[in-house]
């Protein structure tokens, strides 16, 4: 009987078919970026090009616009940006005085005239700086371009084409008494604030002057014009664009801005959903997997159901997890993985793909999953407070006769004759709940360790909320954490 | 459709880039390399190294495949197949047959089988 049991656990594992590796190192992507740029620079030799390109290695480096009003704060975040990816940045003043570029003579003839420079004159001086190979490589933040849809379209036919936009915002009375106080370092460059963002050092303290071109008249020209032009780039840049709203404090504003130029715009890579949903009892999992699984057409796993409908089928498997069912004793994790495997390898959830909810319990049944080859690639954990969990599971209850779950102050049963025969699952007593949760408590942390990209949700929400929030985790590809 | 479109396409035909996309795709799915990116950089290697005739084309199909396929053909072990056969492997594989010049009674021996197809994909890749 043991040497029976030892020949099935030593079965060889099933060749990970090639979707899988596929989706694991983003192929699609790969060949995506590496055709997209063929496109943009149609070179005479296709073969050199693509192993230059592949050479290079920098699909993930920063491609950012910096776009905003006067004083909303883009060289803040252009320069954060920059030191926090080691990017490029490249702005006006890089571009007239710190660069020795074909045109940047012209350019300062211009300037020198007090004459505003041609679209055309920027528009080059940018190509030429984006196309230097520190740029190529590091990647670039390019701050307060374009300024208008001329200036766009002329980058987008030069090839450049930004993968995130960030537009700040804020209204006009906030920025026309920001850029009253707007001070600079004339050393670094780095813009400060008299009241919002005054530098801790003495020595940078002494250097700061007001900037030139800042009479309130000026700024509110400024103003005038970056409104005029500012629908014609939203809608060019509709699809990477993310409006921040520049009034609050620096350092929210920063994190807005890197949560999202770490995100990946949807795909059209082939992608079969694989979901985990972890999180405390009653805080919603199998709400929004049965959710998730209606709309998006995925295989809805609960593993609580899974071993009941085993017993119920009377198989082989079923037989043997009865005894344990009946007795109210955990099943123990090696059967309950031969179920899940068994299952989780059909042919409808290698398709269609799967969501699972309740299991892993810790992370030993975590690292047998990953054993057994199977790997969520969206692991999502639910959050929610003691009280909440308290209140959501003891005011549960059932009605025997029609199966039907209602809930004492969230979904009241409609008549008082359903209402006097509700039950209660004692599983749902308040002693029981508190020792379910510190089994609970006690593991999670360790599964959290183990799933380093997992998103968290906050399940004290509505339904609908959490729902989309899940949605557009599991549509886009996972972030780009890799700085 | 847009000028700048129209100028696409006729460069992707031009370089017939979807076909070696494909083709690398394919590389990439049967061999599963553990770094996909430097497995493409030589796949790309030996295929400007093929072009110039340095080195070997990266074929999918080496001498033994095309042998077992052989093999499967010939399904009575009588040592030749049929020239239906022989245009239907060479289509399966997404090769041409347009300059098939063959009678239908004509029996493919393993031998003209194996220098036909060699002669096929070596044409199939020479275009890049």
């Amino acid at each position: 009987m043991a040497e029976a049991e030892e020949e099935e656990d030593a079965a060889p594992a099933r060749p990970p078919p090639a979707g899988i590796y596929a989706e694991e190192q983003g192929l699609f992507q790969l060949l995506q970026n590496m055709l997209e740029e063929l496109l943009i620079h149609k070179p005479d030799d296709p073969i050199e090009f693509m192993i230059n390109h592949l050479k290079q290695n920098n699909d993930d480096a920063p491609r950012i616009c910096v776009l905003g009003p006067p004083a909303s704060g883009k060289t803040t975040v252009a320069m954060w940006l920059c030191k926090h990816f080691n990017a490029i940045r490249v702005s006006q003043e890089t571009l007239l005085f710190k660069e020795v570029l074909m045109q940047t003579e012209e350019a300062k003839a211009y300037k020198e005239r007090n004459q505003k420079i041609p679209n055309a004159l920027w528009a080059n001086l940018i190509q030429e700086r984006l196309s230097n190979v520190d740029c190529i490589k590091q990647g670039w933040v390019l701050e307060g371009f374009p300024e208008n849809q001329e200036q766009a379209w002329m980058l987008q036919s030069s090839g450049i084409f930004p993968r995130h936009v960030v537009m700040l915002y804020a209204s006009d009375t906030v920025l026309i008494e920001r850029s009253g106080g707007k001070r600079l370092d004339p050393l670094t460059q780095e813009v400060f604030h008299t009241t919002f963002d005054w530098p801790s050092d003495p020595l940078v303290q002494q250097r700061l002057v007001k900037p030139e071109d800042l009479s309130e008249q000026e700024v509110s020209k400024k103003l005038l014009e970056y409104h005029r032009n500012f629908p014609d780039i939203f809608h060019i840049y509709q699809k990477v664009l993310k409006s921040i709203n520049a009034d609050q404090p620096s350092v929210d504003v920063l994190s807005q801005v890197l949560a999202f130029v770490q995100t990946r715009h949807r795909s059209d890579a082939p992608f079969t959903p694989r979901i985990l949903f972890l999180g405390p009892p009653g805080s919603g999992k199998s709400l929004q997997a049965a959710l998730i699984a209606q709309k998006y057409d995925v295989i809805n796993i609960c593993c609580g159901q899974l071993l009941k409908e085993a017993v119920a089928d009377n198989t082989k498997l079923g037989e043997l997890i009865k005894p344990y069912i009946d007795s109210g004793c955990p099943v123990p994790d090696k059967l309950v993985l031969k179920l899940l495997t068994e299952r989780l390898s059909a042919l409808d959830c290698l398709s269609n793909g799967w969501v699972l909810s309740g299991f892993p319990r810790d992370v030993e049944q975590g690292e047998q999953l990953q054993k057994a080859q199977i790997n969520p690639n969206r692991v999502f954990f639910f959050h929610l407070p003691y009280e909440s969990i308290m209140e959501r599971l003891s005011q549960r209850r059932t009605d025997p006769v029609t199966g039907e779950r209602y809930h004492i102050t969230f979904r009241p049963a409609p008549t008082p004759e359903i209402q006097a025969r509700l039950r209660q699952n004692p599983r749902d007593e308040e002693e029981n709940i508190e020792r379910r949760l510190n089994i609970y408590h006690s593991n999670i942390k360790a599964l959290e360790d183990f799933y380093q990209d997992a998103f968290y949700v906050n399940a004290d929400q509505d339904p609908y909320v959490i729902f989309e929030f899940i949605e557009s985790c599991i549509i886009k590809p996972l972030p780009c954490k890799k700085h | 459709m847009a000028a700048g479109e129209a100028q696409s396409r006729e460069y992707l035909r031009r370089h017939r880039l979807p076909e070696l996309l494909q083709r690398l795709g394919a590389l990439l799915l049967f061999h599963r390399p553990e770094r996909p990116r430097e497995f493409l950089i030589q796949v790309l290697e030996r295929v400007r190294a093929g072009r110039r005739a340095e080195g070997e084309f990266p074929f999918l199909l080496d001498e033994a495949n095309v042998d077992a396929m052989f093999s499967l053909l010939d399904v009575l072990g009588q040592g030749h197949i049929r020239p239906a056969q022989y245009r239907e492997a060479l289509k399966t594989l997404g090769l041409s047959t347009d300059d098939l010049e063959l009678a239908d009674d004509v029996k493919i021996t393993r031998r003209v089988f194996k220098k036909g197809m060699r002669k096929k994909m070596l044409e199939s890749w020479s275009v890049y």
